[in-house]
């Protein structure tokens, strides 16, 4: 039987990676070698730390079975999904300054700050580049204030592709409706989505134009450039080419759209296409942003009227607002195992071969070092995770150890991810996955 | 037949070959003759199977069977090639191939390599930078042997994709009116300057910076308030550098953004601060916009003047018509392209966004299609390219065509400049006056000698070259970087180290403005550009007695005050009780009253007084770690970026000062090119080394071996000259010995740049060696790095490296031997002129390599 995945996979025959290409050679090379089970993984940061006492059960000291335990009030609504929870605790991040926020670090694993660029590529990225290649590898959304979102759509804080190589989330969810399913649609984003489609064909045109005159070295890095139009009308037409399919996968486009009362209007949008994407199998990756990275962000639509900076500056155990914006969270995390649970993949269901990477992009709080940095993970991604459990770690392996367990179990041997062996010599005790937390 | 019979054979055959060769004389550049039998096998065995035949197998490596190039041994002919080109092999007691027999064989072997490898991504090694000195600079720079015919030379034809940072200065161009030139205030940054990086060294583009006059929250805030795009063409620079045409393209993700962000970038072209902001955001009495509740952070936090600050284009012109005619249309879209390209466009070319962009409007209105069209000309080709494609003229007898009117003088401007040519040289070429070599002589003398015309690129190949702006991206282990003395607070180092960037260039620009014998003068300067923080990190690291020593004076000091300060409490507590005591006696005394209240004041005043002088005690001492450098001298400014961190960051605020006396010579013994050149633990005496290697001296370095582990002991008491030290096998040592020992004289400094005499305790040793330099004047042991400065400044050699990467920089690509006469004529002209930069850059971009191009079949 051809799979749905398979069929889309067959259209993608020969499309590039919507960015540039790995500069991790390693995952570069394997690329080619990964397991061709589908598997997707889902980042979800937000941003002003992850307190330990917002996650771990009550009482809960060592690592142990969670199946007796109670989850705390902010993360209730996972309460039936237990037996596909890792709770971890005991990573650090005190390589990557998180204090405020890590920025691009938190996934990358390396230091960063507000204002540094990325010093090389992150997690998510890396993985898109290993997992069964799709039309577009890698979506990054980004959830933050209204305003913010209206004033700056694309913004880059936490994934790239390489040193110096931002990657942008996409904040406005009528743009990116339009960038994934223009196709389909019909009004003003119709209307929009041809308009701009025949632009890009008309600029494609001219840059072949001017490229044809050129000396034969130029040609090919020029045609580079002209490839890169042509991969973009060409994911446009893949797209309108399986409309059919995808018209199913759609999220309906409402006011909420264009008229959001709440940010968080827009923070469901951006979060149904996001998994839409998944579903219908466009993307293996999908990086959430609550506050996109940054130390402020507003959930108006929770009754939440502070915002921003404030928000951080609270602490998080027993904090009403906290708890309102954990359970927020917990809401969006089970919408992603329901609707992934929802499509059947091979004997199980796509949720069996995904993996959700719950935490922060600051490590334990606002003001922190990164001693502690807590990770949920939801789902096994095709057997290679425990669950039902927690794991307490000794603070002494750093979260560069939890990225390279997830490139293990996408198939790639990975020692290290993104650190040095002299960085290794003062950050991280033991090599390799994270034993503890793979089967 | 054995190898051993077949010698005397394969003996004649080169003996022939070379005899054949040498009556038909060698030019650089020509694709050699000959297969692997009859031309590199015989180079092979008469060479280089003494050592590495399957018996010997010297370094592991057998020859015999190596084979003709390809994909499988590519690899060791790779490694072939560069120790015959190298100068390193065959070693030094072997017989050696004559220089044409050298300069053939690796020509053959970079010729197969490129054919083999044309379907895997290509043989591109000899157009890397780090590979230039990899042509024998004698051949350069003295007589050639004879048997070698240059011909002229030219550059081939190409584009040249803008750097990420020419782009954003490019595009801050369209929405930012930069200050124009002040005489009086030289160092403040103005237009034609770069956009520097921000407070954390990230490349943005900031929205309306220059019309805020209110925010709400502090630095974090304003900085997550104010719209930035951050750059998005890419740039892999680590060291060495950055751009090459052959190094970039533009890839669909980057071109997907530059749409994205061109349309951001014309609305606040057409509306200014209100496509950002609510119409009520604009005032110039910020108290009418009420910031109600917690905004921080958000767009709606920030107030922005009246004054309309940006440029007001065409395309404003057109957005504020209520009509988008022909005219109008037409209009924005010239100007837009000449903004974008630099050049005007041609009919069609303005004819085709034209129908674009009425094609737009047509589907979405006149308003979105206006944006929508006009944002395809930040994605013409010659808008992220710059063409020297020479199709309009006509070739030599060599097969060269000269540049001319707008790629000359496009070519003329990026030489210098990171926007548009000024309005002079724009007349020049649109009048034909950009044809000849002396038209480029007369326009590049006439910008030089005006420093209204901002010339960023010659500050960039001092980065580049130097290497110093490095040090605020070096991730610095918190413990080893509180070791070294200086402050670990926050971001502290890193601001610093940013900071110390735009020191260092403004002194090189201070440099630049005398203009005699720049090289030296930059290597040995004891002029400092300083900000406050440099007080520590051009300090010295006192040593555990100084610290001891130090601490005691303070404590003592402390206990004096605190002695001196209690017994005047004491007294006027005493004479406050004693006039409280009288007054109880005689209520009424008008006089003791008086006086008690003013005692009651004076206690009152001297008790704060006590508490402000122990709250200051905490802080203003500094570290005991460190004897603060007295830095001393007129206030001057340095270029950085637009406010975007609040109001304390990025102040040009700096001071010229004097260096602290026998502590410091020249740019390599400041903290910014240190910490360059420095890891997260401790220094990098091999980094320094390479560079001093590669940058002065003119070496190459071989590629590392990828079966070296290149990793030392993480062993913390000892001395990384000590740890070093297993770089002193045999089979290390051969490389090594080309960097170590110019790297570790600049112990003399510790990671953060602080000087110091004692490392563990024990007195530093700042001794090293220069070893086959090239120059066997320079040979021989320094006892530290001053001996060392001195010793490379006063060498000939030197200064032609120096004008190899000043070739490298200008031209784009790597000097070959047909080069030899321009280079030759760079550096007497910047001997002649006094060690003049003006004079060598003038004699670069009239040379044949920089005005003529060969389109390469």
């Amino acid at each position: 039987m051809i799979s749905r995945r398979k069929t889309l996979q067959s259209i993608a025959t020969g499309v590039g990676a919507a960015v540039g290409s790995s500069l991790f050679p390693v995952l570069a090379r394997a690329a080619n070698q990964s397991a061709r089970t589908p598997k997707r993984v889902i980042f979800f940061l937000q941003n002003q730390g992850f307190d330990p006492a917002t996650c771990i059960p009550s009482g809960m000291n060592s690592s142990g079975s969670l199946a007796k335990a109670k989850l705390p009030e902010p993360i209730e609504a996972l309460e039936p999904y237990k037996e596909r929870l890792h709770i971890i605790n005991g990573l650090h991040g005190l390589h990557t300054s998180p204090s405020h926020s890590a920025f691009f670090g938190a996934l990358g694993g390396y230091r960063g700050s507000d204002g540094v660029p990325p010093s090389g590529p992150t997690i998510d990225y890396d993985l898109s580049k290993v997992l069964p290649e799709t039309l577009l590898p890698h979506l990054c959304i980004g959830m933050d204030s209204i305003e913010n979102m209206t004033a700056k759509p694309t913004v880059a804080n936490l994934s790239a592709s390489g040193a110096g190589k931002p990657i942008f989330m996409h904040s406005n969810p009528s743009q990116l409706y339009q960038m994934l399913f223009g196709g389909i649609s019909e009004g003003e984003i119709r209307k929009q989505h041809e308009a701009r489609s025949g632009m890009l064909y008309k600029i494609e045109q001219m840059a072949a134009e001017k490229g044809k005159s050129l000396p034969a070295d130029d040609k090919q890095r020029f045609g580079q450039y002209v490839q890169g139009f042509s991969e973009m009308n060409g994911l446009r037409e893949r797209l309108a080419s399986v409309s059919g399919h995808l018209r199913k996968f759609a999220p309906k486009v409402d006011d909420r759209y264009t008229k959001p009362q709440f940010e968080t209007d827009w923070h469901d949008c951006l979060l149904d296409l996001g998994i839409s994407a998944l579903k219908s199998g466009i993307t293996s990756v999908l990086t959430i942003g609550s506050g996109r990275g940054e130390i402020f962000g507003a959930w108006k639509g929770l009754g939440v009227e502070q915002q921003g900076h404030n928000l951080g500056h609270m602490k998080q155990p027993d904090n009403p607002i906290w708890i309102k914006i954990r359970q927020y969270n917990s809401r969006m995390l089970v919408k992603l195992m329901q609707e992934l649970e929802s499509v059947p993949e091979g004997s199980g269901t796509m949720m069996d071969n995904t993996l959700i990477v719950y935490t922060s992009n600051n490590a334990d709080k606002q003001h922190t070092n990164g001693a502690t940095w807590p990770v949920m993970l939801l789902g096994n991604y095709d057997g290679a995770f425990k669950t039902g459990c927690f794991t307490q770690l000794d603070g002494k392996r750093p979260i560069n150890a939890l990225y390279a367990s997830i490139l293990e179990a996408s198939g790639v041997q990975c020692q290290r991810y993104n650190m040095s062996e002299k960085m290794a010599a003062k950050f991280d005790s033991g090599i390799g996955p994270l034993t503890e937390i793979l089967v | 037949m054995n190898r051993q019979s077949l010698t005397p054979v394969v003996a004649a055959f080169v003996l022939l070959g070379t005899i054949l060769r040498a009556v038909v004389p060698y030019t650089p550049g020509e694709a050699p003759k000959g297969n692997y039998k009859d031309f590199a096998k015989p180079f092979l065995s008469a060479h280089c199977y003494e050592c590495h035949d399957e018996d010997v197998q010297k370094g592991d490596l057998n020859l015999l069977d190596l084979g003709s190039v390809d994909e499988t041994n590519a690899a060791v002919w790779k490694t072939v090639w560069a120790q015959v080109t190298l100068l390193e092999m065959p070693p030094k007691k072997q017989p050696k191939p004559g220089v044409v027999e050298r300069l053939r064989f690796s020509d053959w072997v970079v010729n197969e390599l490129t054919r083999v490898m044309a379907d895997k991504g290509g043989f591109k090694v000899l157009e890397d930078p780090s590979k230039g000195n990899y042509l024998d600079h004698k051949l350069l720079f003295g007589p050639l042997p004879g048997g070698i015919q240059l011909v002229p030379t030219s550059t081939p034809a190409r584009i040249w994709r803008v750097t990420p940072q020419e782009h954003i200065t490019r595009l801050n161009e369209l929405i930012n009116t930069e200050p124009a030139y002040d005489p009086e205030r030289p160092g403040l940054r103005t237009h034609g300057d770069v956009v520097p990086t921000n407070h954390g060294g990230e490349l943005k583009l900031y929205f309306g910076t220059d019309r805020i006059i209110k925010w709400q929250g502090g630095t974090v805030a304003y900085a997550t308030a104010v719209k930035s795009i951050p750059v998005v063409l890419s740039s892999s620079r680590a060291h060495g550098f950055e751009n090459y045409p052959s190094f970039y393209s533009v890839n669909s993700a980057e071109a997907n953004q530059i749409l994205n962000k061109a349309e951001n970038i014309l609305k606040y072209m057409a509306y200014g601060p209100l496509s950002i902001a609510k119409p009520e955001q604009i005032t110039d009495d910020p108290n009418t916009y009420k910031m109600e509740g917690d905004i921080r952070g958000l767009p709606s936090a920030l107030v922005y003047s009246t004054k309309v600050v940006r440029p007001l284009t065409p395309v404003y012109e057109l957005m504020k018509a209520p009509e988008a005619t022909e005219g109008l249309l037409r209009a924005a879209v010239d100007y837009l392209f000449e903004a974008l390209t630099f050049r005007p466009p041609s009919p069609k070319e303005s004819d085709d966004y034209l129908q674009l962009v009425k094609g737009s409007m047509a589907k979405v209105g006149q308003e979105e299609g206006i944006f929508m069209g006009l944002s395809a000309i930040f994605l013409d080709r010659d808008a992220l390219f710059r063409p020297e494609l020479v199709e309009a003229g006509k070739p030599d007898q060599y097969g060269r065509v000269m540049l001319q009117d707008w790629e000359l003088g496009l070519a003329l401007n990026h030489a210098l400049r990171y926007i548009k040519p000024d309005e002079e040289l724009r007349k020049a070429i649109v009048e034909g006056r950009m044809r000849t070599r002396e038209d480029v002589a007369r326009e590049v003398k006439r910008m030089l000698a005006d420093d209204s015309i901002r010339k960023p690129r010659v500050l960039r190949f001092f980065r580049d070259y130097f290497d110093h702006d490095l040090g605020g991206y070096i991730c610095k282990d918190s413990a080893a970087l509180a070791s070294t003395g200086v402050s670990t607070r926050g971001t502290a180092h890193y601001t610093a180290m940013f900071d110390a960037t735009a020191s260092t260039d403004r002194l090189i620009e201070l440099v630049l403005a005398e203009d005699k014998e720049v090289l030296k003068e930059l290597l040995t300067t004891q002029k400092v550009v300083a900000t406050n923080a440099d007080r520590t990190y051009y300090g010295r690291k006192n040593n555990q007695e100084e610290k001891a020593a130090i601490l005691a004076i303070r404590k003592k000091a402390q206990e004096e005050r605190a002695k001196e300060e209690s017994a005047e409490l004491e007294a006027l507590e005493k004479e406050v009780a004693a006039l409280e005591g009288s007054l109880r006696v005689n209520p009424g005394d008008s006089q003791a009253l008086k006086a008690l209240n003013k005692q009651r004041k004076e206690l009152g005043n001297a008790k704060k007084k006590l508490e402000q002088a122990k709250k200051k005690k905490r802080g203003d001492e500094g570290s005991a770690d460190v004897t603060q450098a007295k830095l001393n001298g007129p206030k001057i400014f340095a270029r950085v970026s637009h406010r975007s961190f609040g109001s304390g960051s990025m102040k040009p605020d700096r001071i010229l000062a004097t260096a602290p006396q026998g502590e410091r010579m020249g740019i390599l013994t400041h903290p910014s090119w240190l910490v360059s050149h420095s890891d997260a633990m401790d220094n990098h005496a091999i980094l320094r080394g390479r560079w001093i290697r590669e940058r002065i001296l003119g070496g190459g370095i071989p590629d590392v071996p990828i079966t070296v582990d290149a990793m030392l002991p993480d062993l913390p008491q000892k001395t990384l000259r000590e740890r070093m030290e297993v770089t002193r096998v045999k089979y290390c040592w051969t490389c090594h010995q080309k960097m170590d020992p110019l790297g570790l004289p600049f112990e003399m400094y510790n990671h953060a740049g602080l000087f110091r005499t004692e490392e563990l305790k024990k007195p530093v040793d700042t001794t090293g060696d220069i070893i086959d330099s090239g120059d066997p004047a320079l040979d021989g042991p320094v006892k530290d790095p001053f001996e060392m400065i001195q010793k490379l400044v006063d060498s000939e050699r030197v200064e032609q490296v120096f004008v190899r990467h000043a070739f490298r920089f200008w031209m784009g690509r790597n000097e070959t031997l047909n080069d030899a006469p321009v280079l030759q004529a760079a550096h007497k002209a910047y001997r002649d002129n006094g060690g003049s930069m003006d004079a060598l850059i003038t004699s670069l971009v009239t040379s044949d390599a920089f005005l003529y191009r060969k389109v390469r079949q």
